[in-house]
């Protein structure tokens, strides 16, 4: 290995630590580790724009300025007063409905707002109901990844995967949607299997909660009625364009015989022009929106594309290709070391700077196997393996961040005790379907 | 507190920023706090009664209903009204006065205390001439809770304004007020 790659792989493997760690801000870390790259001409400037997926991306931040917009309205609060009415003072109802709003919700809006949002209101729910919080915690962070892993859209490791090898929507609710419905329904039998028993609350305590979320008023969630309706609007036209993306031209040829009926529209335009639309529509301040999109995250992305980039450029992440391609015999085979690699390798490192390191090679294994069943392994993989532990996914931070600023404390050791089991066995189902579709 | 602790803090930070303050204080405005989702004890309500109290809304009375409490209806007379009348008129007049008003405070108490007892309450009844202000406050201090209609004290006002002395006597009294 020469000089260059050294400097490339240790400049890799410290930022990697650094972002595990978390001393250093990891869009900080990563920008750090770019800029070496960069500075020592080992990705240059017109690689560096290759490098740089402009796809995931302008996604990112399309969606950001959605959901920005649309939590001015009081949408999602909305969401989370109606969930816990509909659950009528039943605890297990409570569970099951977070879990599966939690889910629906992140398969189209990112994971991190989603639980944002929810977390605060099942806190409320489990104190009136004078339960232990943290079933009802960890069932919606499980549910918010496997959720997020439906769709194209719904987790980081998705867009990024769909950006790079240029999968569509559909493709993504065709080959791991199903997978996702099955996982979250083995997800809510282990729960109430592990849990269930400590969920009982006596008729008069259920009376007491149900008459306490009745005092709740959804319509006084809502801040901004006209606002809200847009909103709704406005996502239910992008989740509609995000089906017919790839063949938007087809049906817009019917119309306005101009347009080429080849044509297809990228999710990240997709994504930008609901942004514009709804910004136009709603008249929200473009300055106020604008300073809520979270910048920091998308620097976090551009900076581990250089660095990963860095890799690519010396030659690396091609040597290690040529590894695997001498030593896999099947694509069966290359599935299973995907997908298992990626689960308990996003375990450890979150699960976006491992995909980002793992789409180069992928691509790479191309040149010799058909790659198309090793992305729907490495989502599979990124998505879920963020279960196994409490750094796994960005989804569990943030839940167990809010839990502990409540005095929930949820333990390294207790969730990883429970987000092993469930990512050895959501994972291993997942593994099973993928493999039955394209390795049989 | 442990690395693992720490790490998460430390990544939550990065992660959410200041989004998870302004989430709170989006969720403050229609969620109860700890100390409101507990429902205080409370065995005794007053509720003062004048002219200008026609009714107690079924509204209030849902509320009220939330406590297994006795109600204590008071009608008030304005001893500053009687004192003026018994200077300006003579003492016949004065006295008129005062029978067809206590005619009126009976009737309302009598009819007031029907409808609360039909909703299951327990209650008591009392008249007198006094000041609607300060015997509220003095004897709010006996009871567990206070009820005032917004038009106590408050002559015909057609707007919904509260009025000034129900205001007052929310400032100063110690125990929960709950204006209907």
């Amino acid at each position: 290995m020469d000089t260059v790659a050294l400097i490339a792989v240790a400049v890799f493997l410290f930022t990697y630590a650094l972002i595990v760690d978390e001393r250093i801000h990891r869009a900080v870390a990563a920008m750090l580790g770019a800029a070496i790259v960069v500075f020592v001409g080992i990705v240059p400037w017109e690689a560096l724009l290759e490098h740089v997926d402009f796809g995931t991306i302008f996604l990112l931040l399309g969606m950001m300025i959605i959901v920005n917009t649309a939590r001015g309205s009081g949408l999602f609060e909305y969401i989370a007063i109606r969930t816990a009415k509909l659950a009528k003072g039943s605890p297990i109802r409570v569970l099951v409905l977070f879990a599966i709003v939690t889910a629906i919700v992140s398969a189209f809006l990112d994971n991190v707002t989603t639980v944002l949002l929810l977390t605060p209101m099942l806190l409320y729910v489990a104190r009136v109901m004078e339960l232990n919080p943290v079933p009802f915690l960890v069932t919606e962070i499980f549910a918010s990844n496997v959720g997020g892993a439906a769709t194209l859209i719904g987790d980081p490791p998705n867009i990024m995967i769909a950006s790079s090898a240029g999968l569509t929507f559909n493709e993504f609710l065709i080959h791991l949607a199903p997978i996702m419905v099955v996982d979250m329904a083995i997800l809510l039998l282990m729960m109430y299997a592990i849990y269930g028993r400590s969920m009982k609350v006596s008729p008069d305590e259920r009376q007491e909660m149900v008459r306490t979320l009745k005092g709740l008023d959804e319509r006084a969630a809502i801040v901004d009625r006209s606002l809200f309706n847009k909103s709704v609007a406005v996502i239910a036209f992008v989740v509609l364009l995000f089906f017919v993306h790839d063949r938007v031209g087809e049906i817009l040829h019917v119309v306005l015989p101009f347009v080429d009926p080849a044509m297809g529209l990228e999710p990240a335009e997709v994504a930008l022009i609901g942004a514009a639309i709804l910004l136009f529509w709603s008249r929200q301040s473009p300055e106020e929106i604008f300073e809520k999109i979270e910048w920091p995250a998308l620097f976090f992305f551009g900076g581990l594309f250089v660095i990963v980039g860095a890799l690519v450029e010396t030659g690396i992440i091609s040597s290690i290709a040529q590894i695997m391609v001498e030593n896999v015999g099947s694509t069966g085979e290359a599935m299973f070391i995907v997908t298992w690699f990626a689960a308990i390798a996003s375990a450890i490192v979150d699960n976006i700077p491992l995909t980002a390191a793992m789409i180069p090679l992928i691509h790479d294994l191309g040149a010799t196997m058909d790659v198309y069943p090793l992305w729907w392994s490495l989502a599979l993989g990124a998505c879920l393996g963020g279960n196994g532990t409490a750094i796994g996914a960005s989804a569990n931070v943030v839940v167990i961040g809010i839990a502990e600023r409540d005095g929930i404390g949820i333990t390294f050791i207790d969730f990883l005790k429970v987000g092993m089991l469930v990512l050895f066995v959501t994972v291993a189902v997942g593994f099973g379907i993928l493999w039955l579709k394209f390795a049989m | 507190m442990g690395y693992s602790s720490s790490l998460i803090q430390r990544k939550f930070k990065d992660i959410v920023g200041k989004r998870y303050e302004s989430v709170l204080k989006e969720y403050s405005e229609f969620l109860l706090t700890e100390e409101e989702v507990l429902i205080p004890e409370v065995r005794s309500i007053l509720i003062p009664l004048d002219f200008f109290v026609h009714d107690i809304p079924d509204e209030a009375i849902d509320v009220l209903s939330a406590y297994d409490a006795t109600i204590s209806l008071a009608y008030i007379t304005d001893a500053g009204v009687v004192d003026l009348l018994e200077r300006a008129l003579d003492r016949e007049s004065t006295e008129e006065f005062r029978t067809k008003k206590e005619d009126y405070g009976r009737k309302l108490l009598e009819r007031t205390a029907a409808k609360l007892e039909e909703h299951g309450f327990s209650t008591q009844t009392r008249m007198f001439v006094g000041h609607k202000g300060d015997d509220v406050v003095r004897m709010a201090k006996n009871h567990d809770m206070v009820a005032l209609c917004r038009r106590y004290a408050d002559g015909e006002s057609t707007d919904a304004s509260i009025s000034p002395i129900v205001l007052r006597i929310c400032q100063r009294v110690e125990t929960p007020a709950l204006i209907y």
